[in-house]
């Protein structure tokens, strides 16, 4: 059951006339994308842009993002779960309590008038945002949006994308992948990949105390993390690598100044939908950049004696 | 310099039939002498040429997201342990990419051919290869469901479809050109698929898959790639459709072509209940018409996870299985549909396809034809591929296999009657020569003076999936890689590239066209050759 089913951003551009905004705030904080993407390009198949689509913010508060919406469903905080378990349930005429529905805070015509549009649409894409993924039941929430998707596919073509963060977030988490089958949350000191979230995730190995060392590239814990990681981030050698002195700098041994990606600096972002984009530097820094600085310091721990010891090179299943 | 001595020399390319011959290398290509360096005795040993796959899916977009879908596999599966020359990695399904390259050359294969390439995205399919150590690579591009290029074939505008075509290669900086579905990618773009060949597609008033499929095979072979246009056939996995893969064949009129995975493409019937190996059928069109290759798609009993192009295809084994589903529509040019599988002996429509795989390699009698291949990972995986080559030279281990099938399977398929057994040689063309020929990689595949010195040699086993899942020595480019049983270097892999003839307009004419569907700067979307770690531009003569 479940699973992803989702598209390029030239595909809503391109095709989709009914837009969900779950749980988001484009409007101020991916302020391009209406623009860009989902409400206002023309197209082949939607000549009159905006006028061609339906939208529809799914949020707790009316944001800045409910102005540029058709629909605007006022969900009760922490019902998405069970308003999204409703639509699946409506999609495939299920019987569903009133009770149920009265709790989550949107009534049953929003329901019926809603699941009515997302049946009538050629191409439907659901977008959901910080609002959805990080409030309680976090990814419970977004598998059972993403699976509302895959399953509006028995109706019509319907798909789902979550709203990333800033930053090349998407691009850590596509190489993580391919270099070790995970997204984040890994550990190597068995020498191969293990992933376990909750246990291998920065913030745990922090607060544990396990790290003996912190080496952070274009991050800033030390704004955002729990005190206990940040303490255990002051306590042991913590080097950052950022074209800025953050909050991380100050608590660090070693601050080493880098070029800026995308200004200064050449590589890869990965956009919200995977696609890689090639950032051309228009500036030269006096500053190394950041794949210069790992290298050199890769270079000099080569030189090192090797950690692990010698065995074998592999194991053939593990337990 | 290297020199390999006494071993039994398995060359189709140069019909050498196992031979006791001495093979010298030197800066990497195979010379007529050396004067020094180390001497590998072979004596009573096997020698073949590397192993080369013409049809896997190893990197890109789409298997990296099979792999986020899978973490339970990655949890038990083999694991490779990091030393201070060698990355970690994880093998099963969906191995990581410094994996797949440890398994690739751990088997003796040390080219393969990435098989389906969004150009969108294919920057991130090269940094993918580039990780991908050892084995040398090749990739192709989908282009059987770009709309700018069905706009330009629905309007009869051959010539600059066929210069669109040539600047997306180049543009994705790939070897060649991929057809998925043609039209049913498209037309999944509205939940709709194309099944016919001879019905316009949905979005166009008369463009139908039969005139994607000629005019694609004649721009492939116009542009003179050196590999013809590769074609996944409408229809794919369906009861029924050996009809659509032999109408198929039909369209070519001539032109080359290599049909993918034709597992997939052979089946009787009406429906999942009447479900029967067609087979017979299509080897018999093979075996009159050398101008066209395959690659078997073989089925092997287990879990693995599926993925392709082919959108719609996804979403029926979705809604049949119930299991996890991954889509990835990807704008203008194709989509992608992921979902784990089991292939199970005692499912009837299983039990059939692992049939069908066998049959078709061991009905079509050329060898230079039909390659060995999984559809990795669609199939099974590819570092399964031992088992496939043990069941083509046991008859009588195919028997004790068939044992295990459900009795209602008896006259739905043909291999309990089929006694042929491969030659070492015939699996040396269908695991090496022969895909080598097909990709027109010339220095691939032979043991000839002035080819790559990529050499796998076995010690003689009775058991031969054993004998091919552990080779005694592998040889990249004239390096030692495998060497009992363990990973002795890890050079870099080559990318083989092509750039196509275009008009010099080509660019002028499309910038307009791509600006309205795509959602990439213009001169953001070709890769820039910096980004490929050990680019090989090879020839492509026009056929004018
Ligand atoms: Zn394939």
């Amino acid at each position: 059951m479940g699973g992803k089913v989702t598209c390029t951003l030239g595909e809503v551009k391109n095709r989709g006339d009914f837009i969900i905004y779950w749980g988001g705030n484009p409007a101020e904080c991916h302020p391009r994308h209406f623009t860009k993407y989902a409400l206002m390009p023309k197209s082949k198949f939607l000549p009159n842009g905006r006028k061609d689509r339906t939208v529809v913010l799914v949020d707790i508060r009316p944001t800045k993002s409910a102005k540029a919406a058709d629909i605007f469903l006022q969900v009760r905080p922490g019902k998405d779960f069970e308003l999204i378990t409703i639509l699946r349930a409506m999609i495939k005429d299920q019987k569903i309590s009133a009770e149920a529905v009265a709790e989550t805070g949107v009534t049953l015509e929003q329901c019926t008038d809603l699941v009515a549009r997302m049946k009538k649409a050629k191409f439907g894409c659901v977008f959901f945002g910080m609002g959805l993924s990080m409030t309680r039941g976090k990814h419970m929430n977004s598998a059972a949006l993403l699976t509302l998707a895959a399953e509006m596919n028995a109706f019509t073509k319907f798909v789902a994308m979550p709203m990333r963060g800033h930053g090349n977030v998407t691009g850590a988490d596509v190489v993580m992948r391919w270099q070790t089958g995970y997204p984040f949350g890994i550990t190597f000191n068995r020498g191969y990949p293990r992933y376990n979230p909750g246990e291998f995730s920065t913030v745990d190995v922090l607060v544990r105390g396990d790290a003996d060392a912190a080496f952070i590239i274009g991050a800033d814990p030390g704004a955002t993390m729990p005190q206990p990681a940040i303490d255990h981030l002051a306590r042991i050698p913590t080097i950052v690598l950022d074209p800025h002195i953050t909050h991380t700098s100050k608590l660090s041994r070693v601050h080493i100044t880098t070029a800026v990606a995308g200004i200064s600096a050449p590589g890869t972002a990965y956009r919200m939908d995977e696609i890689p984009l090639p950032l051309k530097p228009a500036l030269k820094s006096p500053y190394p950049t950041d794949e210069e600085v790992v290298r050199r310091i890769k270079e000099s721990i080569a030189k090192k004696p090797f950690w692990m010891p010698d065995g074998a090179q592999m194991i053939a299943a593990q337990v | 310099m290297l020199r390999i001595t006494g071993g039994k020399v398995y060359d189709p390319a140069n019909g050498i039939d196992g031979e006791v011959r001495e093979l010298c290398v030197s800066d990497g290509k195979f010379v007529s002498a050396v004067e020094s360096g180390r001497t590998i005795d072979a004596t009573g040993m096997i020698v073949f040429p590397g192993g080369v796959d013409v049809h896997t899916h190893v990197a890109g977009g789409a298997i990296n997201f099979a792999r986020a879908m899978t973490p339970e596999d990655h949890r038990r599966t083999q694991a490779f342990i990091r030393s201070q020359t060698r990355r970690s990695g994880l093998g099963g399904m969906a191995p990581t990419t410094f994996a797949t390259g440890y398994l690739y050359a751990g088997m003796g294969w040390t080219t393969v051919n990435e098989a389906a390439v969004p150009v969108l995205s294919a920057r991130h399919t090269h940094e993918e290869l580039g990780d991908i150590p050892i084995v040398d690579k090749s990739t192709l591009v989908l282009m059987a469901n770009n709309e700018i290029v069905l706009d330009l074939l629905e309007n009869g505008e051959y010539e600059r479809a066929k210069n669109i075509v040539a600047w997306y290669i180049w543009a994705a900086k790939s070897y060649g050109v991929k057809a998925v579905n043609p039209g049913g990618v498209a037309a999944w773009k509205w939940g709709k698929d194309a099944k016919q060949l001879t019905s316009s597609i949905e979005g166009y008033s008369k463009l139908t898959p039969g005139d994607i499929i000629l005019q694609l095979a004649r721009i492939c072979d116009d542009l003179g790639l050196p590999h013809p246009m590769h074609l996944h056939c409408n229809n794919l996995g369906a009861p029924g459709n050996i009809s659509t893969t032999l109408d198929t064949l039909q369209h070519l009129e001539g032109h080359r072509a290599h049909i993918a995975h034709s597992q997939y493409h052979a089946y009787g019937g009406d429906d999942w209940d009447e479900m029967r190996s067609e087979t017979a059928q299509l080897a018999e069109y093979f075996n009159t018409h050398p101008n066209i290759t395959t690659d078997a798609g073989a089925v092997l009993f287990g879990d693995t996870v599926t993925i392709t192009a082919d959108g719609p295809w996804q979403h029926l084994l979705y809604k049949l299985t119930g299991r996890k589903w991954g889509n990835l529509d990807i704008e203008n040019e194709t989509g992608c549909g992921i979902v784990p599988y089991t292939y199970r002996p005692s499912n009837l429509v299983n039990a059939i396809q692992w049939s069908v795989g066998l049959e078709l390699l061991l009905l079509i009698k050329n060898p230079w034809q039909v390659f060995l291949s999984t559809d990795h990972p669609n199939g099974g995986c590819f570092w399964r591929y031992p088992e496939i080559i043990q069941l083509l030279m046991c008859a009588d281990f195919r028997k004790e296999c068939l044992k295990k099938l459900p009795d209602k399977i008896k006259q739905r398929i043909t291999l309990p009657e089929i006694v042929r057994e491969y030659t070492l040689y015939e699996i040396a063309t269908a695991m090496s020569a022969g895909p080598a020929r097909a990709l027109g990689l010339h220095q691939k595949g032979n043991l000839g003076v002035g080819c790559d010195a990529d050499v796998v040699i076995y010690e003689h086993d009775d058991d031969v999936a054993r004998m091919f899942g552990h080779p005694r020595y592998v040889i990249k480019g004239g390096e030692v890689v495998i060497e009992e049983g363990e990973i002795r270097a890890t050079p870099d892999g080559r990318e083989f590239i092509i750039k196509p003839h275009y008009d010099p307009g080509t660019e002028q004419f499309l910038q307009p066209l791509f600006e309205d569907c795509y959602t990439m700067a213009f001169e953001n979307y070709p890769v820039e050759m910096e980004r490929l770690e050990n680019p090989d531009i090879r020839d492509c003569v026009p056929n004018l």
